[in-house]
């Protein structure tokens, strides 16, 4: 079907992509810069939900690309959070801290930026070295299998002292070097890399083999090597993400990078919407300031001289209601797996299909 | 020898229990293509009835617990998977997951974050000795306790019209329906065997670790669900054969590999896993590729 030329020549057209790239970026510095006005505390708060948000950006790269389910990134997450720490922490800390270590592991260290860069890497060639085997399956089996693969990897951190810690004990001493902004200029980086991935080969033939996996493979689509290559693409930025955890959390241990964390990050995807990059900023976005809200209110928030108090541990109930509740009756999020688009039509993305299943 | 014997007995009664949670998982799974995370959660909710009712004595503690477990898997349905039949299985793995990390922070708001303990059944703690090897007594239980369980839902599933629906709704869901069986009572029925059986696990679990806290059911709900997969989720006997091989093969290694390597053997029970995905997608019990229902 070709499109209206009136349309292609459109000014509108032309620009919506571009578009939603720039107002994703804005929304992000608006949150933050809105944000940094309420004091340190708020600003700690916000640099977890940017790593998140990088987090879900790799997720959304993939599943929402692909619509394979991954439980696997939180698995890159971990080996670069880990990175991350053994380049950075003190080599005299380090000595005392990590006994075990690979004597090589003791000699090296780098820059911080250079470290989460590297954590990126890593969690990348993790990523390539995996997908050959786990992109040939589909649905819940996908879904069991990066499962697998995540507490594969959070065994063997939680145990080997070789590369880490005693076992299940946690990796202190990682510097205090990063701030909010400069976590949010890797968040915006995130993003501007995401959306550049969606207008690549790749990344349009596996959108299409989402849609009909039949119809795409009748039309020599090799869904396994492009799968691959978003699969390893997004394991970089979940790296990055893990790299910045580290820096912002300064201890990592292994159970922090686990069944939470993948759990807390898919609802955050799922709540914006899947299948579109707006749907990962979005969703963790009002994810973390619901969380924000109810940490307050937990704490007792006073409005015009009302105290407003909700029992501690409703936050995460109320927090697992939104995800339970949005898949009952919005399953698409709040997006609708839309991305945003100018002037404001109700219509979509060139090479972004919205799916009608 | 004897050493040998006593680890085949344990790994037996892992694989038994393993094997029961997978059913449960599977039950439910056959009929509306739901894998069930939020399970571990019911046996979660066994276990605290059990742990907090036993002063009140078994016969008050065992009912009790299949019963809670019984109304909170219909409660489930009915609150959750019943809006959701159009969903994928991925969305409904979502969504159960979501429902477990619920229950999960609910139990920790209503019971703390602490261990709930009592002794539960601590008569079958202690070991017997048959033929010069030291058995725990608890092993055996477990085994026979699985066995009459199976028994009475292989007389259940194949001599009952209940059964007979169930296993014609888990074969093909739309020809079921087509041919007049009632959706929503075969689609009840699962969750109900779900949650017996789920309490049976519970029952176990309870005894030989005498504490429950909100994660209780989460490790053993993630291996089973695991081996339910490998198994060939789609068929009932599939599932409880891949439960019964992980829980053996954890066990076994659980035993078997040398000190230090020993803390890895979920590792190599989630190589396994892969490694079997990759060979048989579709599961072990299913003859050749075959067609994955998604």
């Amino acid at each position: 079907m070709s499109t209206p030329s009136i349309i292609k020549r459109s000014l509108g057209y032309r620009l919506a992509p571009g578009w939603s790239l720039v107002s994703l970026l804005l929304l992000v510095f608006a949150a933050v810069a809105v944000n940094s006005l309420f004091g340190k505390s708020n600003q700690i708060a916000m640099q977890y939900a940017l790593v998140d948000l990088i987090i879900v950006v790799a997720l959304q790269m993939f599943i929402g690309t692909s619509g394979v389910l991954s439980f696997g990134h939180v698995a890159f997450v971990a080996v670069g959070a880990w990175t991350v720490g053994l380049l950075t922490i003190d080599p005299t800390l380090k000595h005392s801290l990590l006994p075990n270590l690979f004597p090589f592991l003791y000699d090296i260290g780098s820059p911080w930026i250079l470290a989460v860069f590297i954590g990126g890497i890593v969690g990348g060639v993790l990523a390539l070295v995996v997908s050959p085997a786990l992109m040939r399956l589909n649905g819940l089996q996908a879904g069991i299998a990066t499962f697998a693969l995540l507490g594969l990897v959070n065994q063997v951190l939680t145990y080997w002292s070789s590369i880490g810690p005693e076992s299940g004990q946690s990796m202190v001493g990682i510097p205090d070097v990063l701030n909010v902004w400069m976590t949010m200029l890797f968040a915006m980086g995130a993003i501007v890399v995401a959306w550049l991935f969606q207008r690549t080969r790749p990344a349009r033939l596996l959108r299409a083999a989402r849609e009909d996996g039949t119809a795409s493979a009748a039309s020599g689509i090799n869904v396994v090597t492009q799968r691959i290559i978003t699969f390893t693409a997004s394991g970089v930025i979940a790296g990055v993400a893990g790299g910045l955890f580290a820096l912002t959390n300064r201890v990592v241990q292994a159970s922090q990078l686990s069944i939470d964390l993948t759990f807390v990050t898919l609802a955050m995807l799922v709540l914006g919407g899947m299948l579109s990059l707006s749907g990962a900023v979005v969703g963790t976005l009002v994810f973390a300031l619901v969380d924000l809200i109810l940490v307050k209110l937990q704490a007792g928030m006073t409005i015009a001289a009302h105290t407003l108090q909700i029992p501690q541990g409703t936050r995460p109930i109320v927090l697992g209601l939104i995800l339970v509740l949005m898949l009952i009756f919005r399953s698409k999020g709040i997006t609708g797996g839309r991305e945003f688009v100018w002037p404001f039509r109700k219509n979509q993305l060139p090479g972004v299909p919205v799916s009608n299943d | 020898m004897s050493q040998f014997i006593q680890s085949l007995v344990d790994a037996l009664s892992a694989g038994a229990v393993l094997g029961l949670a997978a059913l449960a998982i599977g039950l439910v799974f056959g009929v509306i293509r739901l894998a069930n995370f939020a399970t571990g959660e019911i046996i979660t909710g066994a276990g605290y009835a059990l742990v907090l009712t036993w002063d009140l004595g078994w016969y008050v503690a065992i009912p009790l617990s299949i019963l809670v477990a019984v109304i909170l898997s219909l409660l489930m349905e009915l609150a959750v998977f019943s809006r959701m039949r159009k969903a994928g299985p991925a969305t409904l793995l979502i969504a159960s997951f979501g429902v477990s990390f619920l229950l999960q922070r609910v139990y920790e708001l209503i019971f703390g974050n602490n261990v709930r303990s009592a002794p539960v059944a601590s008569n079958l703690s202690q070991s017997v000795e048959v033929a010069g090897i030291r058995l725990q007594l608890l092993s055996v239980t477990a085994i026979v306790l699985s066995a009459i369980l199976l028994v009475l839902l292989q007389l259940f599933l194949t001599r009952t019209t209940l059964g007979l629906q169930l296993q014609a709704a888990a074969a093909d869901f739309t020809t079921a329906r087509l041919v007049g069986i009632p959706a929503s009572r075969v689609i009840g029925l699962s969750f109900v065997l779900s949650g017996v059986l789920a309490a049976a696990v519970a029952f176990v679990l309870t005894t030989q670790s005498g504490a429950v806290g909100p994660t209780f059911g989460v490790r053993i709900t993630v291996l089973a669900l695991v081996g339910a997969v490998i198994g060939g989720i789609d068929k009932i006997s599939g599932a409880l054969a891949g439960g019964f091989l992980v829980g053996f093969a954890s066990s076994m290694l659980e035993t078997w590999l040398p000190q230090g390597v020993g803390n890895f053997r979920d590792a190599f029970v989630y190589v396994l896993v892969i490694v079997v995905l990759l060979l048989k997608p579709s599961g072990l019990l299913v003859r050749g590729r075959g067609a994955v229902r998604t």
